[in-house]
């Protein structure tokens, strides 16, 4: 089984500023990490090739710095990383971005199965992996919590929802998202580390993967971000429960179940 | 534990590199010329378990990825609850076959990152989460005789709560106790000493930094503190010689030739 397992590098704090000129976030001077959500995807990859066999491959896009996320990505278990890197990338928005990760998995020979993220932590979108699957033409499921079970043509998934969950059953190749309950990512060896330090990375361009120039990028992306702010402020109005312990315990349950939170 | 008392071996923390490193090279080098002084010093090297939650390599890997040699008795690993059952017996298991028998078995802090041992994971039962307490127990059943089995104690805890956590803790086959950092004369020690049938080494908190122990002590100690801990860890061996000395954040460029006459009986 080939599993593709597509990463982002991303601002490591809460804090990410937006550029007020570009509406863009500001990376530079910003310490960067590996999108939390897909140290997920890298370990569900690394569990179904100790399952099934086969390779784990990882896949980002993103500047020469990003190169970073992928040997975390390699010193977590996967077998061999990618970066897609040009200029002619930069400015690409979610639709771009997933357009360039589609042709790169084509050129590696297509895959069984596309692993991401449920969302990147800077934007949010949660789109690139849907993307990837429109662009590839394959089945997806997002938000997946579950794998239950998978053969070489099949992958029965346990999406999560609001109020419960569904399975479903996906004919390979397909493209899923997970989220946190998927597993527990392991915690990368020295001797992992090590590997991934020493191993060579090679750097793909849009003429490498065969992609049109004219959908990546600034040009190849339909987005335009018209105006950003701050969300509102939340309301921390709070209140201080008084009285022994048995009152405030009814008390704080009473509370609890007039806003229905319990 | 007996034997490093009454040796005068004092017992030397050493942070293992964090998994984040920028400088990883650079990182394992400082720990392997740290690792090979302790050891050629006849002191006991202590290597912590993702210190603060803070994740880390491994000691045991440390060891087997940089060649470093183990002498019996000089090597004390930190061991908390915060492992796969896998990995927690890799663990163990990489102890023995570096012949390291000296653990000190802790809660641990833990972060989002690290998994945390669930008590069927380990035969418990009757209790919401792991402790230390079942990982001793766990660690006795599973491989009886292998190891020296250290716990915590921590003197500006809640005094009846934390004497009756150690209880539990011997009673589930500690065998020798260190303490947090310990800066004077302190009435919990004193009566840990006077009640604990196990040997003792106080933690001797090794950074002029003292404010930073704020958070451990209870208490505010403002930054501008005056702090000498030569002097504090020699005060330390006048009023407590029957007890080990656990020294955390020693300066290796400042302090370590300087602990070399302070231990005087």
């Amino acid at each position: 089984m080939r599993i593709v397992v597509c990463i982002k590098q991303v601002p490591a704090t809460n804090d990410a500023s937006i550029d007020p000129e570009t509406k863009r976030i500001v990376r530079e001077g910003v310490k960067a990490i590996l999108n939390p959500f897909d140290t997920y995807a890298v370990e569900e990859g690394v569990l179904l090739r100790e399952r099934f066999g086969g390779e784990v491959v990882v896949l980002s896009m993103g500047p020469p710095k990003a190169e970073a996320v992928l040997r975390e990505a390699v010193s977590q278990g996967a077998d061999r990383a990618i970066l897609l890197s040009h200029r002619a990338f930069g400015g690409s928005d979610t639709w771009a971005t997933s357009y360039a990760l589609a042709c790169a998995i084509r050129k590696l020979g297509g895959a069984d199965l596309v692993i991401c993220g449920k969302q990147a932590v800077d934007g949010d979108t949660a789109q690139v992996g849907p993307g990837i699957a429109a662009h590839l033409g394959w089945p997806q499921a997002t938000h997946v919590m579950q794998v239950r079970s998978a053969t070489p043509e099949t992958l029965v998934a346990v999406r999560m929802h609001e109020d419960g969950y569904d399975v479903c059953e996906l004919t390979l190749p397909a493209v899923i998202t997970v989220v946190k309950d998927i597993n527990s990512p392991r915690v990368p060896t020295l001797r992992g580390r090590l590997a991934s330090q020493k191993m060579e990375i090679p750097v793909w361009t849009p003429e490498m993967i065969g992609a049109d120039t004219a959908k990546i990028g600034l040009d190849g992306s339909p987005t335009r971000v018209v105006k950003t702010e701050p969300p509102p402020p939340r309301n921390k109005a709070s209140r201080r429960i008084t009285g022994s312990p048995d009152v405030c315990a009814a008390e704080l349950l009473h509370e609890l179940r007039t806003r229905s939170l319990v | 534990m007996k034997k490093h008392i009454a040796n005068h071996i004092y017992h030397v923390e050493i942070l293992p590199p964090k998994q984040d490193s920028e400088k990883l090279d650079a990182d394992l080098q400082a720990f392997a010329e740290k690792y090979q002084r302790v050891l050629d010093s006849g002191y006991c090297i202590c290597l912590t378990d993702n210190a603060m939650g803070h994740l880390s390599f491994q000691g045991t890997e440390m060891i087997q990825e940089l060649g470093l040699s183990v002498k019996p008795d000089q090597v004390m690993i930190h061991l908390n609850t915060f492992h796969t059952k896998a990995n927690l017996d890799d663990i163990l298991q990489a102890c023995i076959g570096q012949g390291i028998r000296d653990l000190l078995v802790v809660t641990g802090d833990g972060s989002d990152r690290l998994p945390k041992l669930e008590p069927a994971d380990i035969g418990a039962s009757g209790v919401e989460s792991v402790t230390s307490v079942e990982l001793l127990r766990y660690i006795g059943q599973t491989y009886p005789g292998a190891f020296n089995l250290g716990v915590a104690f921590n003197p500006y805890e809640p005094e009846d709560h934390e004497f009756a956590k150690l209880d539990r803790k011997i009673a589930a086959g500690a065998m020798f106790v260190i303490t947090q950092p310990v800066i004077a004369r302190n009435a919990v020690v004193d009566k840990l000493l006077a009640t604990c049938p196990l040997p003792v080494a106080l933690e001797a908190w090794m950074s002029k930094k003292l404010h930073l122990l704020s958070q451990a002590v209870g208490y505010e100690i403002p930054e501008s503190t005056v702090f000498d801990p030569i002097e504090t860890l020699r005060l330390l061996h006048r009023t407590y010689p029957q007890c080990g000395m656990y020294l955390s954040l020693l300066g290796f460029k400042t302090q370590y030739h300087l602990i070399t006459d302070t231990w005087v009986s």
